[in-house]
């Protein structure tokens, strides 16, 4: 899907919005979309394909969403790196470690709800130099959360190595101590990450508190578009081809082959049946209108108060005697 | 006859029917479960709902603020109370980025009815840190509402109002106005957001007065009234939205405004209603509008200089009658 994406990011100049492409990083949103339930809430950064196709939401409304149209997941307001699909409980966002305290608050509802479900924060290491990421994982671990952080580690947040900005790579270790369970793993492993995954969903839904996955990964592209952005020079070549070398999809599939799991013919089959879907979603969203209406302040503010009208009366106040002295105020 | 109560206990009244009214309303915030229960205003409510669901949080800010969109967004209608602004800064990104914008990068589709409950303290040295009114920058957001009541009737109903209505709120409450009494009905009700009071009929000239200005910008209607000039007193009440036709309308009878607004002069709340006045070809203005406001400068701690530095009732009637003299 990505791929096709990019062959048709720049012909007719159609999708004008950042991607931020997750191919190389395809293991973790895939294990999870075998694992997650519709009453589950998913949060996802800026690299959100991956995570919306987790949450099973539509994909010919993300595709739509890219090209701006109004059939889109949001119409086409939100685009590629702030998409949400509110029906699946998809909530997308670009701003770093924003949607992680939101997770930890959708999972606090679950929890004072006594609500099935669990919450699941997708992330890079990035995120982790927020001030705000810790403030969730304190919270979590001081109340017992039902919210599992995935954190994709991919070493680079944009051009700068996550050794620059932390002293060690290792986020799994550092959270512990605030009482959240955690693991790390070779993230391109895709059995090993499910295993792993479906171990820790289990556990948040168990009620075990909340648990931090550390997937060791690495994406291909650029940290944003299609285009190149080597000349940054952020990345050694051998890395590079180390982690190519190491596809998810390609270790899966060799792993497969070997146990006689799966056939060539089988592999082609599923590729032309992916094929198709990614065509049909092109088409829909090429064929899709745009969305021509301005009416902001509707966009912006709710037209209607049910809960209010069902539950507030009606008053008027009386007269207001302005000459009383103001409050002395104390500490507390 | 209703009882009066002060805008403290209002808040606490509108706030411990919130929680009877609805399960869904949960209250969070640094120490809301304690006896002193953010002066006064949450006091022995963990004890009559439970203290999850009146609960205090860590010193985090912003997570506060996005947790409580998130709670939102599995049906809970929590509200988020910071004994200072000045506190809520933390939580600039949650505001901004998440909360007001939530709805519309949703297309509509989610909606997080959080209400953030902010105080202003004034005098007795709080100091820079701990009076900032920061209304105007609030306001300034697309998707959030943002009201600053005056009197404790306007406080209950327009929390009421937040609790239960569908789009986030702030709601900016003067801390000189928490012991300020008013006769509140006891039932549960709303002031709806929007709709400007006309607290003093007049002739003369229209007063806006904003927030914790209203106690002495009727004061100082009241001093104006004596020497023979009749003052309109208008209390927007919400500043998102604005009553902009309210206003309009007075002025076109009066001809003359002056707007009171406890926060700082410089693009603030005012200057948006000065122009929203000006704007209008058919306004009537016959003098140039005049602002009261804090000068453009950080609050200081000596009492000696807070004097100086808050306009009061002397200062709003002395701009109307410089306004009156230009015409
Ligand atoms: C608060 C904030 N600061 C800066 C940025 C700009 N920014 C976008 S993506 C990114 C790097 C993210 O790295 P990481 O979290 O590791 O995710 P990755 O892109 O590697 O998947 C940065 C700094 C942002 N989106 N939000
Ligand atoms: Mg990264």
């Amino acid at each position: 899907m990505e791929e096709a994406l990019i062959a048709q990011y720049h012909p007719a100049d159609e999708m004008r919005c950042p991607i931020h492409f997750c191919i190389g990083q395809e293991a973790v949103p895939a294990a999870l979309s075998l694992l997650l339930k519709p009453e589950d809430y998913l949060f996802s950064h800026h690299r959100t394909h991956g995570y919306y196709f987790a949450k099973g939401a539509p994909l010919r409304e993300l595709f739509a969403e890219i090209y701006g149209r109004a059939t889109g997941a949001n119409g086409g307001l939100a685009g590629s790196q702030d998409i949400s699909h509110t029906e699946s409980r998809f909530f997308g966002g670009a701003i770093l470690a924003g949607a992680v305290c939101i997770a930890a608050g959708a999972a606090f509802g679950l929890q004072h709800q006594k609500a099935k479900g669990i919450s699941v924060a997708g992330f890079g290491e990035g995120a982790t130099d927020e001030g705000a990421f810790w403030e969730a994982v304190n919270h979590a671990g001081a109340k017992s959360l039902p919210i599992l952080f995935v954190v994709e580690n991919n070493r680079y947040a944009t051009f700068s190595d996550q050794l620059k900005r932390q002293q060690t790579d290792n986020i799994a270790e550092r959270v512990a101590p605030f009482g959240v369970k955690s693991q790390s793993l070779f993230g391109n492993d895709a059995p090993l990450v499910w295993k792993t995954l479906s171990q820790a969903v289990n556990s948040v839904r168990n009620g075990s508190g909340p648990m931090l996955v550390e997937a060791y990964t690495y994406r291909w592209n650029s940290h944003v578009g299609p285009e190149d952005d080597g000349f940054n020079k952020y990345r050694p070549q051998r890395e590079i081809d180390f982690w190519k070398r190491n596809c998810p999809i390609s270790l899966l599939r060799q792993k497969l082959e070997k146990l006689d799991w799966i056939d060539n013919g089988e592999v082609s089959q599923m590729e032309s049946e992916i094929a198709g879907e990614i065509a049909e979603c092109f088409a829909f969203a090429k064929a899709s209108p745009f969305p021509s209406e301005a009416n902001w302040h509707s966009r912006n503010f709710s037209n209607a108060t049910p809960v209010a009208d069902a539950l507030l009366a009606e008053e008027e106040s009386t007269d207001f005697n302005p000459s009383q002295g103001e409050a002395k105020l104390a500490p507390y | 006859m209703n009882r009066s109560i002060s805008y403290a206990e209002a808040i606490r009244e509108a706030t411990d029917q919130a929680l009877g009214l609805s399960d869904q309303v949960i209250v969070l915030g640094q120490l809301v479960d304690t006896p002193s229960g953010i002066f006064g205003t949450t006091t022995g409510l963990a004890e009559k709902h439970g203290a999850d669901r009146v609960q205090d949080y860590p010193v985090s800010e912003n997570l506060m603020t996005a947790a409580a969109l998130g709670a939102a967004l599995t049906g809970l209608r929590p509200v988020v109370c910071h004994q200072r602004l000045d506190f809520m800064i933390y939580s600039m990104d949650a505001i901004t980025n998440w909360l007001a914008l939530w709805r519309f990068k949703s297309n509509g589709k989610s909606g997080v009815p959080v209400t953030i409950r902010a105080i202003v303290g004034k005098g007795w040295g709080q100091g820079p840190q701990h009076s900032k009114s920061l209304h105007a920058w609030f306001a300034h957001l697309p998707g959030l509402r943002v009201a600053m009541p005056a009197t404790a009737f306007d406080a209950k109903g327009l929390l009421l109002e937040s609790i239960f209505g569908e789009d986030p709120t702030i709601i900016i409450e003067g801390r000189g106005l928490f012991s300020m009494k008013e006769e509140v009905p006891e039932k549960p009700y709303r002031v709806r957001f929007g709709k400007a009071l006309i607290r003093r009929v007049g002739r003369d000239a229209t007063l806006v007065a904003l927030g914790s200005m209203v106690p002495p910008a009727m004061r100082a209607a009241e001093i104006l009234a004596q020497e023979g000039i009749s003052v309109e007193v208008i209390d927007p009440r919400t500043i998102s939205p604005l009553d902009r036709p309210a206003i309009l309308e007075s002025v076109s009878k009066t001809g003359h405004l002056v707007v009171a607004e406890p926060g700082w002069q410089s693009f603030g709340a005012a200057a948006e209603i000065i122009a929203a006045v000006a704007e209008n070809p058919a306004s009537g203005l016959k003098s140039p509008p005049v602002r009261v406001n804090f000068p453009d400068s950080h609050t200081p701690m000596s009492m000696a200089l807070e004097k100086l530095y808050y306009p009061g009732e002397q200062e709003i009637a002395e701009a109307v009658r410089g306004t009156l003299k230009k015409s």
